[in-house]
């Protein structure tokens, strides 16, 4: 089985969630980005899984997790930004500099 | 069901069960009672002595067996997803200690919080629960779901005094970084799924089995480095070792004071033990690789952990950055292989309760829902309260690694152990930076005792002068006494910890 554009799919996907982290103002885009980075983990995983061909699945439960996980973070995250939107009328994480670095 | 163990998770099942309940009773019950909140120290407690109980019971199975902590469980045909070993027992045994210590010791939060009290009992026993599942985890994906538990309720409690504008900057730092240092860790999980062709650590089809048996690498050995590296990155933004360290001052000073111990303490404890779990659990036989990885960490850790500390004018920040010093030197202790562990067990356990009592401190001095800490807060303390100055001194001095203070013990067997392993540039930088350590430290003693007092509160005020009664008076005189104990007498817990593999 040929995996390679998988694996570039993957890297592709989790190298534009770095990117998305690392650049992006505000907290909500922040978020996607990660999310971003979640999918590039489970695309891997499942090619990893027919690669190997692996009889317990781990690859395909473990995608299975992390997509629930995923949601269950997104909840936190988006109440926190709501959180800090109704404390500061914005949702800039530059504008989050109150504490000394 | 007699397939079924129950004592390897019987904590969980405890932790959730008094989770539910709590957040029940706090629906249906008088929206003034406190006593729910005794239901949450009391499942902390059932859980630390089931921990506890499995420790004994592994001492009746194991009697005259020496079972290597690398080897078990490679020839069992099962893969399991938890592994009951001493291991993970004291792991459990220091994880419910400090999480009941931070509850009790910080009683004065859930009472100020009203009805919002129980929701932080029921976060504080998932985030324990979370922990803990960390690492009695033998497969990947339960460790990720220890660790986004954990992370999750941790999250929640740092952002809980949400009126206040450091509260959520710090819950939204942390969730962010916390999340993106998640997401790394799973990049490398899958990785070394891909080298490895497992996820699960022990049993026949694992990765221990994988390694054991020859490996015929299902591709290049450089994927399965990367992965490991992924993971190493992960674990350490939890146990903020430098340079993933920079979440961890403004988390710790922006969450209200009460609520610190336990994400600083906990994590750290099951930071690291999972990190051992992994690299020595899962990777023995690929040390060579990987020690050089985590003795530069450990050396930046003590570098910029030392440094950073020394020009901080906030308690919380300062010990957030002492932190990472001290991360810095359990990591060193990780070269040394399986022989390092039990150093790095009796450096946690020590470090964890001085840092519990430590924090404890702070939030009598600070107040549980303030944020900043400043160092204005603690001079003249000893004038204001001599028996709180005298316990902040004793955590001071032991995490400065006075002798005759349990930090000092714990210092000699990490050094020790990196000595042993031939790591003797990374020994040098830490007694170097030991040394220097001792400034920072020994300034907030000063402070305390020969300043004169600098109070924004009115004299009489609680805050104005803190006194040791209560749940937190219990949790300071315990934790000091700790210190003091395991500093003069260190041989009985040395005994415990040689066992905890």
């Amino acid at each position: 089985m040929i995996i390679n554009q998988f694996l570039l799919l993957g890297a592709a996907l989790f190298s534009i969630g770095v990117y998305g982290v690392l650049s992006r103002r505000n907290a909500v885009l922040v978020l996607l980005s990660v999310e971003l980075m979640l999918a590039a983990v489970n695309i891997n995983m499942v090619a990893f899984d027919r690669l190997n061909q692996d009889v317990m699945a781990g690859g395909q439960v473990f995608a299975l997790f992390i997509i629930a996980v995923a949601a269950a973070e997104v909840g936190i995250g988006i109440a926190i930004v709501l959180l800090i939107f109704r404390n500061r009328r914005s949702a800039n994480v530059d504008e989050l500099d109150l504490m000394k670095l | 069901m007699e397939n079924i163990a129950f004592l390897p998770i019987g904590p969980e099942v405890i932790l959730l069960i008094g989770a539910v309940i709590v957040l029940m009773a706090a629906v249906t019950l008088d929206q003034d009672r406190r006593d729910w909140g005794v239901v949450g120290a009391i499942a902390l407690l059932v859980a630390f002595l089931l921990s506890w109980a499995q420790w004994l019971r592994l001492d009746y199975l194991e009697r005259g067996q020496e079972l290597a902590f690398s080897a078990r469980g490679v020839e069992s045909i099962h893969m399991p997803m938890v592994v009951m070993d001493r291991f993970s027992a004291f792991a459990g045994v220091l994880i419910f200690l400090i999480a009941f210590l931070a509850l009790v010791g910080n009683w004065g939060l859930v009472k100020t919080l009203g009805k919002r009290g129980a929701e932080y009992v029921a976060l504080v026993l998932l985030a324990a629960a979370g922990l803990h599942m960390m690492v009695i985890s033998s497969n990947l994906i339960l460790l990720f779901m220890g660790l986004e538990t954990a992370s999750i309720a941790l999250y929640v409690i740092a952002g809980f005094a949400r009126v206040e504008r450091n509260s959520d900057e710090s819950a939204l730092k942390y969730f962010l970084l916390g999340s993106f240092a998640s997401a790394i860790f799973l990049y490398g999980i899958a990785l070394v799924y891909a080298g490895t062709g497992s996820i699960s650590i022990y049993g026949s089809g694992g990765i221990l089995a994988f390694f054991s048996s020859q490996p015929v690498a299902v591709l290049e050995v450089g994927i399965l480095l990367t992965g490991i590296a992924l993971m190493i990155v992960g674990l350490a933004f939890k146990v903020s070792a430098a340079p993933f360290h920079q979440w961890a001052p403004d988390v710790y000073q922006g969450a209200a004071s009460g609520s610190v111990s336990l994400m600083a303490a906990g994590v750290k404890v099951a930071g690291i033990a999972a990190l051992a779990r992994v690299l020595m659990g899962a990777f023995p036989s690929r040390i060579d690789d990987w020690a050089p990885i985590i003795a530069l960490l450990a050396l930046l850790s003590i570098i910029v952990g030392t440094v950073g500390a020394i020009g901080q004018g906030d308690v919380k920040r300062m010990l957030a950055y002492s932190g990472v010093a001290h991360a810095g030197f359990m990591l060193s202790a990780f070269v040394a292989g399986v022989g390092g562990i039990p150093s790095i067990w009796f450096y946690l356990a020590t470090y964890a309760v001085q840092l519990v009592g430590a924090f404890t401190v702070v939030s009598l001095v600070s107040g549980v829902r303030s944020g900043a800490s400043p160092f204005d807060q603690y001079k003249g303390l000893f004038e204001r309260s001599p028996w709180v100055a005298m316990a902040m001194a004793t955590f001071m001095l032991g995490m400065g690694g006075i002798p005759f203070f349990a930090g000092f013990v714990g210092k000699v067997g990490v050094f020790g152990a990196a000595m042993s392993a031939g790591y003797t540039w990374l020994v040098a930088a830490g007694l170097i930076a030991s040394i220097a350590g001792l400034f920072f430290y020994l300034r907030i003693v000063v402070l305390m005792f020969f300043e004169a007092p600098v109070m924004a509160e009115a004299p009489g005020t609680a805050t104005a002068a803190p006194r040791l009664a209560g749940g937190a008076g219990f949790v300071i005189a315990l934790t000091a006494g700790l210190t003091i104990l395991f500093g003069i007498i260190p041989w009985p817990l040395l005994n415990i910890v040689k066992n905890a593999l």
